[in-house]
C-alpha cells in the first residue's frame, strides 16, 4: 500500500506539469496575453514589469519553465488589470471565501444526497421513492443560476421578513445559506441518484443474503454491509464533482455577490485579465489532480482487492 | 415431533405478466438429524423452497401466500422479521451455491465469522476470534488464526464454501440448508466438500436438506429424497427405494441422465437431456404438469384432463403420476 | 445436464424476472437485438414519456419560428416587457422581442450546439479510445497516461481559454469550446468497450482467419459498439447543454441578435426581479430538455445494455 501511495504521489508531478504547459500552450495563442508584446495599452513601465515577470524576451519554453517555477514556488506573476496586485494576493483574498463555499455545499450535498438516495433504495418503489427520485432528477437537470436567483426571488425577497436571508454578500452565517445550497444541490441530486443506484445493487448481491442468512439485525445488514459496499462509487464520484463544484461556484458567486475565487475568475476573463485566468486555472486543476489523488488513496483503502493488487 | 414439518407451502412470485407460483404446494417433514435432498432441475423452485424456510425470499416481488412451516413447534410462516433474524444462523443456517459471491468482498474473514458469534452466542471479542479459528480449523483451513485477518479475494472458491460452512456452523444449527453447495466447485474439491459437510453433520447431529441437481451427491448424502418439478413435488422416497424403484417419469429420465462409468458407452454417448421445457408457471396447465414432456402420456389419458394427485404407491413413496413405473409394467404385462 | 454448473435459467429465487429469464434462455437473433431494445425501451414509462416530451420541444424549435408572426429580432420597446398573454405566450424581453418566437431559435441554437459539441465528443473519444484499445501495447499505455492525468479536469476553463483564443463567439467555436476538454471520459469507456470486444471469440475467429485490422475493427468492433455509443449521446447532452448556458450566462455567449437559451437567461437575470419570467423561461426550458435527456439515456441504457448500471 505503501508503494502504492509512493507511486502515486510521483505520477502527480508529471501530470501536473502537462497540465501547466497545455494550459500555457492555449495562453498563448490568446490575442493580448500576458506572453506577447505590444498588443494591448499598458503602461511602459508596466511592459517592463511584464518583460521580467514573464521573460518576454527568452523563447517560449524558458517562458514555461519560469512559469512552471513560479508555479511550484508559489508565485503566480502579477496582474495584468489590477495595479500592484499579484495573483497571489487575490488567491490569498478570495479562495478562502470559495473554499469555505465549496466545503459547505459539499457538506450539504453529502448530507441531504446520501440519506435521500439510501433510503429510496431501501424502500424501492414506495410513495417516498418516487417523490426523492422526482425531486433528485429535477434538481440534477436545473440549472444551478435558475436555482439561484428563484432562491432570492422568493426567499430573499418575497418572504425576506419572515426568513431574514439577505439576497447578496458573504458577511454573515445567513448570507451564506442560499449561495451553499444553491451550488450544492445539483451534486445533492447527483448523490442521491447515484446512492439509489449502488444501494440497489449492493442489495442485490449474494452477500447481502448470506449476512441476512446469518441472523444479522437488519440495521447491522444495512450499515455495515450495504452501506460499506455502496459508499464506494461515492467516494470516486467525489473527484470529479468537485470540478462540478468549482466551475458550479462561478456562477453561484456571479449571482449572490460573493467574493470567491471564481466571481473573481469571471471578471477576470471579462476584464481580459489573463495571467489572473491562467494563474487560477492552474490552480484550479491542480486542486483536482490533488483531489484525485486522495480519492484513489482512499478507495484503495476502501477496497482490499486494489488494495492488495497495487501493494 | 419432527424438528421440521411444511405443509402445503405456496411461494409466489408477483410479476407483471402474473404470479409465478414457483412453490405451489409442497408438504414435506423432516426428523431431527436426518438429510433431505430435493432435486429437480433448475426453476423447479427447490432453491425457492429453502429461501422460504429461511425467510430469505426477495419481497417484493415474492410472497409466501400460503401453507406453514412448523420449526420446532413454531410457525415460521407470518412470523415478523424480528423475530426469524433470531432464528436465522441460531437455529437453522444456510449456504449457498456461489462461494466466490456469498463472502463480502470488503470485509475480514474473521469480521464475518465473528460477527455471527457475537449476534447469537453475545461472545466477547477476544472468545468469538478464538472460536472463529476454531472454527476455521473445523473446516480444515491450514494456518487459521492467520488466515482470519484475510479478505475474501485471497481465499480460493473450494476455501471460501469452507468459510461459508463455518459461518453456517458457528452457532450449532439443528437443521442446515444447503444449496447447491458444490455446483460452482471443481469436480476435484466438490467430493472434499461434501465430505466434510457430512462429517460435520454427524458430529454435531444435525438435520440437513441438501438441494441438488446431482443425482450422484443425491446417492451419496441423503436418507430421503423429494423429487420436485414445476413447483410441486412429484415423487418422495427413501433414497435406496428411489435409486432401485423410482416410480415417476421424470425421475427416471434424471436417473437415465446419471452419466455411468462402467459401460463402455460411456465415453462417447450423450447424456440422456429430457426434451422440452418446464411449463409456465404464472397460468400452468390444468393437466398434469409434466404431461407435455411424458413419454408415456397419450391423448385422453386421465392426466391430460386433470392433475393426478400425490399418492402413497408404496408404504413411504409418493407419486404425483398417472403412469408410475411399477403400474406401467403390470398394465404390459394384462395386455401382454 | 449433468455435473455442469446450471445456466442461469428461470431460478426465481435469484431475482430474475422469470419472464426475463426464459428470453434470456431463448436462442438470440442478432437482428431482433434492436427490436428487443425498442421493446424493452417502451416499457419503461419515464422514458417514453421523456423522449415525447423531447421531441415535442424539438418540433417547437424548429416549427416556432416559422409560423410565428413576429420578426424575432425587431426592436420595439413600446412592447417590452409585456406579460404572458394571447398576443405573446410567453411575453416579451425588454426589446419588445417575442418570447415564444425567441424561446425557439434560442432552442435550435442551444440544441444545435449541444448536438454538435456531443458528436464532436464522441468523434474524438472513439477516435483515441479506438485506437488506444485496439493497438494496445505501449502505445496504449501511453495514451491511457496522458487521460489519467487529464481525466477529472473541469472543462469549462479549458473551454473558456479556447473561447478567448478565436475572440468572437459563433455556433461553431462554441462547438470547439465545448469538446476541447470534454472527451476524456468517452474516449476511456470507448477504449474498455472495444477491448471487452477484442477479446471476443468472434474477433478472434476473424483476426485468426486473417482478416485485416481496420476490417476486423470496422465490421466486428466498432458496429458493436453503437450501442455504447447512442447512450452516450444522450449522456453528454446534458453537460453541454448546460455547458453552453453556462459560458452564455457569464458573458461568453453566442453573439447578440441571436441567443440561446443560456444567454437569454443572462438577458433576463438584468431584471429578474421585476421581471422573473424572462429567466425562468428559458431556464426551464434548458432543465426540461436535459431532465429527458437524462431519461431517455437511463431507458436506452436499460434497453440495449441490460448489465450495466449506474456508475
Amino acid at each position: 500500500m505503501t508503494t502504492f501511495v509512493l507511486r502515486r504521489l510521483f505520477w502527480t508531478v508529471p501530470v501536473v506539469l502537462l497540465v501547466i504547459l497545455l494550459t500555457f500552450l492555449m495562453m498563448r495563442q490568446i490575442a493580448g496575453n500576458p506572453f506577447r508584446k505590444s498588443e494591448r495599452a499598458v503602461t511602459v513601465s508596466q511592459q517592463a514589469n511584464f518583460n521580467r515577470k514573464f521573460h518576454l524576451n527568452d523563447p517560449w519554453w524558458k517562458q514555461y519553465l519560469y512559469y512552471t517555477k513560479g508555479v511550484f514556488t508559489f508565485d503566480l506573476g502579477p496582474s495584468l488589470v489590477l495595479r500592484n496586485q499579484d495573483v497571489n494576493d487575490i488567491v490569498k483574498e478570495h479562495f478562502p471565501v470559495s473554499l469555505q463555499l465549496g466545503a459547505l455545499a459539499f457538506i450539504f450535498a453529502l448530507g441531504i444526497g446520501i440519506p435521500l438516495g439510501v433510503v429510496s433504495a431501501l424502500k424501492a418503489n414506495s410513495v417516498y421513492d418516487y417523490a426523492a427520485m422526482t425531486v433528485s432528477n429535477v434538481f440534477y437537470a436545473v440549472p444551478s443560476f435558475l436555482v439561484a436567483t428563484l432562491m432570492i426571488y422568493f426567499f430573499a425577497l418575497k418572504w425576506g421578513d419572515l426568513t431574514g436571508l439577505p439576497t447578496s454578500g458573504w458577511g454573515s452565517n445567513s448570507a451564506k445559506i442560499m449561495p451553499a445550497i444553491a451550488l450544492g444541490i445539483g451534486p445533492m441530486a447527483y448523490f442521491a441518484r447515484l446512492l439509489r443506484g449502488t444501494v440497489l445493487e449492493t442489495l442485490q448481491q449474494d452477500y447481502i443474503r448470506t449476512a441476512r442468512a446469518k441472523g444479522l439485525r437488519h440495521r447491522r445488514v444495512v450499515v455495515l454491509h450495504v452501506m460499506r459496499n455502496s459508499l464506494i462509487p461515492v467516494v470516486t464520484a467525489a473527484g470529479p464533482l468537485l470540478g462540478y463544484t468549482i466551475t458550479g461556484s462561478f456562477i453561484v458567486e456571479l449571482i449572490f455577490n460573493v467574493p470567491g475565487i471564481g466571481q473573481y475568475y469571471v471578471t477576470a476573463i471579462q476584464a481580459r485579465d489573463y495571467s489572473v485566468t491562467m494563474g487560477l486555472t492552474v490552480l484550479l486543476s491542480v486542486i483536482i489532480i490533488v483531489a484525485n489523488l486522495f480519492v484513489d488513496i482512499a478507495y484503495g483503502f476502501l477496497d482490499p482487492r486494489t488494495r492488495e493488487a497495487r501493494s | 415431533m419432527p424438528l421440521l414439518e411444511v405443509n402445503d407451502l405456496r411461494t409466489h412470485f408477483f410479476t407483471r405478466e402474473g404470479a409465478v407460483r414457483a412453490v405451489d404446494g409442497v408438504s414435506f417433514s423432516l426428523e431431527k438429524g436426518a438429510t433431505l435432498s430435493i432435486v429437480g432441475e433448475s426453476g423447479c423452485g427447490k432453491s425457492v423452497t429453502a429461501l422460504s424456510l429461511m425467510g430469505l425470499i426477495p419481497k417484493p416481488p415474492a410472497e409466501i401466500v400460503g401453507g406453514s412451516i412448523m420449526f420446532n413447534g413454531q410457525e415460521l410462516v407470518g412470523l415478523a422479521e424480528h423475530d426469524l433474524e433470531d432464528i436465522r444462523g441460531r437455529q437453522m443456517a444456510m449456504i449457498f451455491q456461489d462461494p466466490m459471491t456469498s463472502l463480502n468482498p470488503t470485509l475480514t474473514i474473521g469480521t464475518q465469522i465473528i460477527e455471527t458469534l457475537e449476534r447469537h452466542l453475545k461472545l466477547g471479542k477476544a472468545e468469538a476470534r478464538k472460536r472463529a479459528v476454531e472454527l476455521l480449523e473445523e473446516v480444515r483451513i491450514p494456518n487459521a488464526a492467520a488466515r482470519l485477518n484475510d479478505y475474501p479475494h485471497r481465499y480460493s472458491g473450494g476455501m471460501r464454501q469452507r468459510v461459508m460452512i463455518a459461518i453456517a456452523l458457528s452457532c450449532r444449527p439443528q437443521l442446515l440448508i444447503a444449496d447447491e453447495p458444490t455446483t460452482a466447485l471443481d469436480v476435484t474439491v466438490q467430493a472434499q466438500v461434501l465430505d466434510l459437510l457430512d462429517d460435520l453433520r454427524k458430529e454435531h447431529e444435525m438435520a440437513m436438506i441438501l438441494i441438488t441437481h446431482d443425482m450422484g451427491v443425491v446417492a451419496e448424502a441423503a436418507d430421503e429424497v423429494l423429487v420436485m418439478y414445476a413447483g410441486q413435488i412429484v415423487e418422495s422416497a427413501g433414497v435406496n427405494e428411489l435409486f432401485d424403484k423410482p416410480e415417476h417419469p421424470y425421475t427416471e429420465a434424471l436417473l437415465g441422465a446419471l452419466p455411468t462409468i462402467d459401460e463402455e458407452t460411456s465415453r462417447d454417448s450423450r447424456l440422456v437431456a429430457i426434451p422440452g421445457r418446464p411449463p409456465d408457471l404464472v397460468a400452468p396447465p390444468p393437466t398434469c404438469r409434466f404431461a407435455p414432456r411424458c413419454p408415456y402420456a397419450s391423448l385422453g389419458d386421465s392426466c391430460t384432463v386433470e392433475p393426478p394427485e400425490l399418492r402413497e404407491i408404496r408404504t413411504g413413496h409418493f407419486v404425483r403420476s398417472a403412469h408410475p413405473t411399477s403400474e406401467r409394467v403390470r398394465a404390459e404385462e394384462t395386455i401382454a | 445436464m449433468l455435473r455442469r454448473r446450471e445456466p442461469a435459467v428461470a431460478v426465481p429465487g435469484q431475482a430474475v424476472p422469470p419472464v426475463a429469464a426464459m428470453e434470456a434462455g431463448a436462442p438470440i437473433r442478432q437482428t431482433s437485438l434492436w427490436r428487443d431494445a425498442w421493446v424493452r425501451y417502451l416499457r419503461n414509462r419515464g422514458a417514453v414519456a421523456c423522449g415525447i416530451v423531447f421531441l415535442m420541444l424539438l418540433l417547437y424549435c424548429i416549427l416556432a419560428p416559422v409560423f410565428s408572426p413576429y420578426d424575432p429580432n425587431a426592436v420595439d420597446f413600446k412592447l417590452a416587457h409585456q406579460s404572458i398573454s394571447w398576443h405573446h405566450p410567453l411575453g416579451t424581453d425588454k426589446y419588445g422581442r417575442d418570447l415564444f418566437t425567441r424561446t425557439a431559435l434560442g432552442g435550435r441554437i442551444s440544441i444545435g450546439i449541444g448536438f454538435g459539441a456531443t458528436i464532436a465528443i464522441l468523434g474524438i473519444g472513439v477516435l483515441y479510445g479506438s485506437i488506444s484499445g485496439f493497438v494496445g501495447g505501449k502505445l496504449d499505455n501511453g495514451m491511457m497516461r496522458l487521460l489519467d492525468a487529464l481525466y477529472g479536469l473541469p472543462y469549462l476553463p479549458f473551454a473558456i481559454i479556447t473561447l478567448a483564443i478565436v475572440g468572437t463567439v459563433t455556433f461553431w467555436t462554441m462547438v470547439v469550446a465545448l469538446s476541447i476538454a470534454s472527451w476524456f471520459t468517452t474516449a476511456r469507456i470507448v477504449r474498455g468497450q472495444i477491448i471487452t470486444l477484442k477479446e471476443n471469440d468472434y474477433v478472434r475467429a476473424a483476426q485468426s482467419l486473417g482478416a485485416r485490422w481496420y476490417r476486423v475493427l470496422g465490421r466486428h468492433v466498432l458496429p458493436n459498439t453503437m450501442g455504447v455509443l447512442v447512450i452516450a449521446v444522450f449522456l453528454e447532452l446534458p453537460g453541454v447543454i448546460l455547458g453552453e448556458a453556462f459560458l452564455s450566462f457569464i458573458g461568453l455567449g453566442i453573439n447578440p441578435p441571436d441567443a440561446s437559451w443560456g444567454s437569454m437567461a443572462q438577458d433576463g437575470r438584468e431584471a429578474y426581479r421585476l421581471y422573473p419570467m424572462e429567466i425562468i423561461i428559458p431556464s426551464v426550458a434548458i432543465g426540461t430538455l436535459v431532465l429527458c435527456a437524462n431519461f431517455i439515456a437511463d431507458g436506452l441504457r436499460d434497453a440495449l445494455d441490460p448489465r450495466t448500471r449506474e456508475t
